[in-house]
């Protein structure tokens, strides 16, 4: 699908890729923010569903339905989102989404500063 | 969430309903048509997997192997779809759309989900620390006990009957 950023400017919004639509499109614009927390939560919902269904192991029969109910809860939040993209009603199920999240530290090192600066003589105490 | 529909006008957006954004700096644009095509898309994967589940739990059914297979392709198409939106090669078919028909009855959650199935996928039997020796020894005079019960009870009723056919 096409779609460009934009930056709002009153009635107005400045495109940043105008090419990619032609003149009288109607668009449709959402916040940035929004879209963004919507599509990465529809997008973890999917990648639980994987994982579960890539450790459940299919020989046991009698346990499907058990994990089948854990899969149902996240589609259950995916059916959320979608609907939410296209209300009026302000976000509530984002906190859901993010509540377990932690981000993870960089493992990259951070370079030292090849210039040691003397703490001493900076502080005008 | 905050949307607003707007039109093309000499390389810029025209906004209908700015007062939305005053306080954003950042605004994702996409073709209007092309985005319900999409959004219906999406909403017609989704109501294919509550219609999997909803076939099973009418008739009380338990779910087997290839209704979960079914709901994995489901699942990966819907993975295209999402991934598909950023796309610009990509042009939605107009030939149809789809429009949800889908009871909400359907797609109600459950209140208390946590059901006995998933309990028994959850639990876990601990085998190797949870059997002592005084555990195995009391068990050994349960069972010595209780034979040691049935063997007196017999006996009795042996004597009684040999008494009875002597009187």
């Amino acid at each position: 699908m096409r779609m460009s950023e934009a930056i709002p400017h009153g009635r107005i919004a400045e495109l940043y890729n105008p090419e990619m639509f032609r003149n009288y499109d109607e668009v449709i614009v959402f916040t940035k923010e929004e879209f963004n927390r919507t599509y990465r939560s529809m997008t973890e919902q999917i990648d639980y569903i994987q994982k579960v269904e890539m450790h459940l192991d299919r020989s046991e029969q009698w346990k499907l339905i058990g994990y089948w109910t854990k899969i149902l809860e996240r589609i259950n939040i995916l059916d959320l989102n979608i609907n939410l993209m296209l209300k009026k009603e302000p976000m509530q199920c984002y906190l859901d989404a993010y509540l377990y999240n932690t981000i993870k530290s960089s493992k990259n090192k951070v370079a030292a500063s090849p210039r040691k600066i003397p703490t001493q003589s900076k502080l005008n105490i | 969430m905050k949307y607003s529909y707007g039109i093309m006008d000499r390389n810029r957006i025209i906004l209908y309903k700015p007062q939305l954004f005053i306080k954003t700096n950042d605004l994702l644009v996409f073709p209007s048509k092309d985005f319900h095509k999409w959004h219906g898309d999406l909403k017609e994967y989704i109501d294919g997997l509550y219609q999997i589940n909803s076939i099973n739990m009418e008739k009380g059914k338990s779910i087997n192997i290839n209704e979960l297979n079914l709901a994995t392709g489901l699942l990966s198409n819907i993975t295209e779809e999402l991934q598909n939106l950023f796309d610009p090669e990509r042009t939605p078919d107009f030939h149809y759309q789809y429009v949800s028909t889908l009871d909400d009855e359907y797609t109600k959650r459950r209140v208390h989900c946590y059901t006995s199935d998933m309990m028994k996928c959850d639990m876990r039997i601990p085998v190797k620390p949870g059997i002592t020796p005084w555990q195995k020894h009391h068990n050994m005079m349960e069972i010595i006990d209780h034979a040691a019960r049935e063997l007196t009870m017999a006996r009795r009723k042996k004597q009684k009957k040999l008494t009875d056919l002597i009187d």
